[in-house]
C-alpha cells in the first residue's frame, strides 16, 4: 500500500509548489492513474515514492512505513519503475538489463537466468532470440517491453510507470496497453501509472487522480469521476474528451 | 640516389633502427600509460568533485602550452639527470591534458535520461559510476588515449635531445650534420610509428566495444578480437623488450652496459666539430684501453653538457677555453689564451672536480662572418667595417651565442652593432640561411668548413673582442683516478689538430657528408693514433 498525507514539494524556496497539499492512497493489486498535462505535479509525486525526489512536507508511506526511514537504494530495489525514455542501459544486452536488480541484490546466476527467461516470455521477447541484443536493435516497443520486464525482475510489489508508452505510436501504444492490462490482471501488482493520456486512463485505471497545478481535483473509478465531476476542471475535461488528450 | 643505394643505406643502418624504434615506443608507451593512471582517475575525480574542474584543468592546460624543448630542459635543470626519466616525465605531462579532458567529458556527456534509470532502479552511487556511467564514457576516454599516444609519439622525437633515445636522434644528428638522410631515417619511421600506434588503439577500442559480444562466434570479426586487444599492449611491450635487451648484435654507439666491463661515458654538443671530437676520443679509448665506452653525443648547448657532467651522467667531453671562462665560470673575457687555460683549468678543479687536459691544438673561436660577394662588394674586412651598415643587415645567430655575454651583448657593446633583426638557428641551419641569403650575417665558428665550402669570409676581429675558444677534454677527476690512462690516452691528441686541421674535418663530414667515423678513423690512422 502507497499512502501520502498532505505532500509539499517546491523546487524554488516555496515561490510555487509543484505538488499542494496532496493526500490519496494506492491500495494493495490496485492500478492508480495519476491524470494530467504537463506541469500538474504527476511525474514529481511519482518519484517522491522512490525518493528520486525527497518531498518538502508531508508524509509519504510505502507498506505502512514513511519512506524517509527507508534505505534509498534499498527501498528503489523494492519499487519497479519504468522510465518515460524508456531509460535501458545502452552498452548492456538485453538480459544484462533485465538482470541488473537481481544482480545487484546478489542473486545467483542460475535464479537469474530462469527469470531472464520467464519475463521475457512474459513480455513477448523469446530470450532464444533476443537476450543477447543490444537495445539498439530494437523498435521502440520491444525497448519498453524490456524496460516492463526490468521493473518487474526483482518480483516488486509496486510498480511505478511513468508514461510508459508516451514515445510510441499510437498502433504499438495500443498493443502495449492491452498487454498490460492482461499482465496487471495476472500478477496482481500495485501499480501507480503516471499519464496525460484521458484514453489510457480510463482503459488502465482502476481508479483515476487528476491532477492540476499540483493539487489533486478528484480521486475515484471512471464511473465516479465520469457521473460525478468533483469540480469545474474535471467537468471541462470530460467534455473535450472526443479529442482523447490534451497537453 | 639509387633505390639499391637507398636499401643498402637502410639495412645497414637496420639494427639501430630497431632500437631506436624500440626506444621511441617505450617511451611512448610508459608515459601514455602513466598518463593513463594518472589522468583517468584525475577525470573522474574532477567530475565528482565540480569546483576542482576549474584549477585542474587550468593548470593541466598550462602545462600543456609550455613547448616541449623548454619543458625537457626545465626537468634537466629540476631532476639534475638526463635521460629516460625526464622525457618520460615530460611526456606523461603532455598525455594528461587529452586524457583527463576527453574523462571529464565523456562522463558528462552520458544522458542524464540513463543515469536517472541508473538511480531509479536502486544502484549506489559508486554502482552508477562503474556499471554505467564509466562504460558508457569509454569509447570518448580511448579517443583521448589515442589522442594522446599519437601526439606523444612526436614529442619523443625531442626526447633524444636530452639524450633519452629514440627516433629523435636521428633527426637530431641529421639536423647537427645537416644530413637529409639522416633526418628521414628518424622522420620516416616516426610518421608510420604514430600510424601504427593510431591504429592499435584504435583497434584496442574496436575490440572493447560492447556490441563485439554480439559477433557470432568463429566469426572473422570474433576471431580479430584477441589479436586486437593484444596489438597495444604488443607494441609496448617491444619496446620494453629492446630497451631493456639492447641486443649485441646492435652495433654501433650505444652497444655498452656489458656486465663485468668498465664504461666511460663521452658527451658531445649538437654541433659537427663536437661529434667528431667526441667520436675522436671514442675510438682511441676503444683502441686503446680496456674500458668500454659509451656514447652520449648530441645533448644540446653547453650547459647541458655541463650540467651532465658535473652531476656525473657522463664522464667527459670537449670543451672550449672560453665558452668555459664566460658561459660556465661567468667571468669576464681574457684575451690571453695561456691565462685563460690556466685559469679555467685551476677553477675547474676548485669548483666542480673537473679536470682539463692538454688542448687539441686549434682554436675554434667565434667568427663574425658574412658572404665572400657582399664583402668585396662593401670593402668589409674588418668587423668594425660593419657598423655603419648594421641596422639593415640581418644576423643569425645561434640561441646560444645571442645571449652569451662574450656573443652579441658584448658584440653590441664593443662594436656598437645594433642588426635590424636578429633570428635564433640551430648551429647547422645557421649556415644554410647565409648560403641562401635569408641572413647576411651569422656567428660562424672559425673551424667550420662550411666557411671555405659556401664561400663565406671570416671578419678580423679587430678590437680583440672575441676570446680564444681551445678544444680540450675535460673530464670528471672522479674516474681519472680510477683509469689513469685516460688521461694519457686522451693527451695523445693534444697539440695534434690545428686550425686548418679541423676545418677539413669538419668540411668532410659537413660538406662532403661522410660518416663521422670513417673519417676520424681516416685522421687517428694518418697521425698513426691507430
Amino acid at each position: 500500500m502507497i499512502k501520502l498525507t498532505r505532500v509539499f514539494k517546491t523546487f524554488d524556496g516555496g515561490q510555487s509548489y509543484a505538488v499542494k497539499d496532496l493526500s490519496l492512497n494506492v491500495d494493495r493489486g490496485e492500478t492508480l492513474v495519476l491524470l494530467g498535462s504537463s506541469g500538474c505535479g504527476k511525474t514529481t509525486t511519482l518519484k517522491m515514492v522512490n525518493r528520486l525526489i525527497e518531498p518538502t512536507k508531508g508524509i509519504i508511506e510505502v507498506s505502512g512505513k514513511n519512506v524517509l526511514d527507508y534505505n534509498a537504494v534499498s527501498l528503489r530495489r523494492q519499487i519497479g519503475y519504468v522510465f518515460q525514455g524508456i531509460g535501458l542501459f545502452p552498452h548492456m544486452t538485453i538480459e544484462q538489463n533485465v538482470e541488473i536488480v537481481p544482480r545487484l541484490l546478489g542473486w545467483s546466476t542460475r535464479s537469474r537466468q530462469e527469470r531472464i527467461e520467464e519475463l521475457l516470455d512474459l513480455v513477448g521477447l523469446p530470450a532464444g532470440s533476443f537476450a543477447e541484443r543490444f537495445p539498439d536493435e530494437l523498435s521502440g516497443g520491444q525497448q519498453q517491453r524490456v524496460g516492463v520486464a526490468r521493473a518487474l525482475a526483482a518480483n516488486p510489489a509496486y510498480l511505478l510507470m511513468d508514461e510508459p508508452f508516451g514515445a510510441l505510436d499510437a498502433l504499438t501504444r495500443e498493443a502495449l496497453q492491452q498487454e498490460l492490462l492482461s499482465l496487471k490482471n495476472q500478477l496482481k501488482k500495485t501499480i501507480v501509472f503516471v499519464t496525460h493520456d484521458l484514453h489510457e486512463a480510463m482503459l488502465l485505471g482502476d481508479r483515476i487522480a487528476i491532477l492540476h497545478d499540483g493539487g489533486l481535483e478528484q480521486i475515484g473509478t471512471k464511473e465516479d469521476i465520469l457521473n460525478t465531476p468533483a469540480t469545474q476542471f474535471v467537468k471541462d475535461l470530460f467534455s473535450i474528451r472526443r479529442s482523447g488528450t490534451w497537453k | 640516389m639509387s633505390i639499391d643505394a637507398l636499401i643498402a643505406y637502410v639495412l645497414q643502418r637496420l639494427p639501430e633502427l630497431w632500437l631506436r624504434t624500440g626506444e621511441h615506443l617505450m617511451l611512448t608507451g610508459c608515459s601514455t600509460l602513466a598518463a593513463m593512471f594518472i589522468g583517468i582517475p584525475v577525470g573522474i575525480f574532477i567530475y565528482r568533485t565540480k569546483w576542482l574542474r576549474g584549477p585542474v584543468m587550468g593548470v593541466i592546460g598550462i602545462l600543456q602550452t609550455i613547448p616541449s624543448l623548454a619543458m625537457l630542459v626545465f626537468l634537466l635543470a629540476l631532476l639534475k639527470e638526463i635521460g629516460v626519466i625526464p622525457a618520460l616525465i615530460a611526456l606523461t605531462l603532455y598525455a594528461l591534458l587529452p586524457i583527463a579532458r576527453n574523462t571529464l567529458t565523456g562522463l558528462e556527456e552520458v544522458s542524464a535520461e540513463v543515469m536517472e534509470a541508473a538511480e531509479g532502479i536502486g544502484m549506489q552511487e559508486y554502482q552508477q559510476l562503474m556499471m554505467v556511467r564509466i562504460p558508457l564514457a569509454a569509447p570518448v576516454i580511448a579517443a583521448g588515449i589515442r589522442t594522446a599516444a599519437v601526439v606523444g609519439v612526436g614529442i619523443a622525437t625531442l626526447s633524444a635531445f636530452i639524450g633519452a633515445g629514440g627516433l629523435g636522434q636521428f633527426i637530431n644528428r641529421g639536423l647537427a650534420l645537416a644530413n637529409t638522410k639522416l633526418i628521414l631515417l628518424g622522420a620516416i619511421p616516426a610518421a608510420l610509428l604514430a600510424l601504427m600506434v593510431d591504429f592499435s588503439i584504435g583497434a584496442f577500442e574496436w575490440a572493447l566495444r560492447s556490441e563485439r559480444k554480439k559477433d557470432k562466434k568463429r566469426s572473422a570479426k570474433s576471431f580479430m578480437r584477441r589479436p586486437a586487444l593484444m596489438l597495444p599492449v604488443a607494441l609496448v611491450l617491444v619496446g620494453i623488450v629492446t630497451n631493456f635487451t639492447k641486443p649485441g648484435w646492435i652495433s654501433g654507439p650505444q652497444a655498452s652496459l656489458e656486465n663485468g666491463h668498465e664504461i666511460v661515458r663521452i658527451g658531445s654538443k649538437n654541433f659537427t666539430e663536437q661529434l667528431i671530437l667526441g667520436e675522436m676520443m671514442a675510438r682511441l679509448i676503444e683502441a686503446k684501453t680496456d674500458l668500454i665506452v659509451q656514447r652520449r653525443f648530441n645533448l644540446g648547448g653547453t650547459m647541458i653538457c655541463h650540467g651532465a657532467l658535473v652531476n656525473g651522467e657522463i664522464d667527459l667531453y670537449a670543451e672550449y677555453t672560453g665558452t668555459a671562462l664566460t658561459a660556465i665560470l661567468k667571468h669576464a673575457v681574457m684575451t690571453d689564451p695561456e691565462k685563460a687555460l690556466r685559469y679555467v683549468t685551476k677553477t675547474y678543479h676548485q669548483r666542480f672536480d673537473l679536470q682539463w687536459l692538454k688542448p687539441f691544438g686549434f682554436n675554434n673561436t667565434y667568427a663574425i662572418t658574412v658572404r665572400k660577394a657582399d664583402a668585396l662588394q662593401n670593402r668589409w674586412s674588418k668587423i668594425s667595417d660593419l657598423e655603419k651598415s648594421a641596422d639593415v643587415l640581418i644576423a643569425g645567430f645561434t640561441a646560444e651565442f645571442s645571449e652569451r655575454p662574450d656573443g652579441y651583448p658584448g658584440l653590441r657593446r664593443i662594436y656598437h652593432l645594433h642588426f635590424g633583426d636578429v633570428l635564433d638557428f640551430d648551429p647547422s641551419l645557421m649556415y644554410e640561411a647565409i648560403r641562401n641569403k635569408k641572413v647576411d650575417v651569422i656567428c660562424a665558428f672559425a673551424t667550420d668548413g662550411r666557411i671555405a665550402a659556401y664561400h663565406l669570409k671570416p671578419l678580423k676581429d679587430d678590437r680583440k673582442f672575441f676570446p680564444p675558444y681551445y678544444a680540450a677534454p675535460v673530464i670528471r677527476e672522479e674516474i681519472l683516478k680510477v683509469h689513469p690512462e685516460l688521461g694519457d690516452v686522451l693527451s695523445l691528441l693534444g697539440g695534434r689538430i690545428d686550425d686548418a686541421e679541423m676545418q677539413h674535418l669538419n668540411f668532410e663530414v659537413d660538406g662532403k657528408k661522410r660518416s663521422i667515423a670513417e673519417v676520424v678513423e681516416e685522421f687517428l690512422k694518418a697521425k698513426k693514433l691507430l
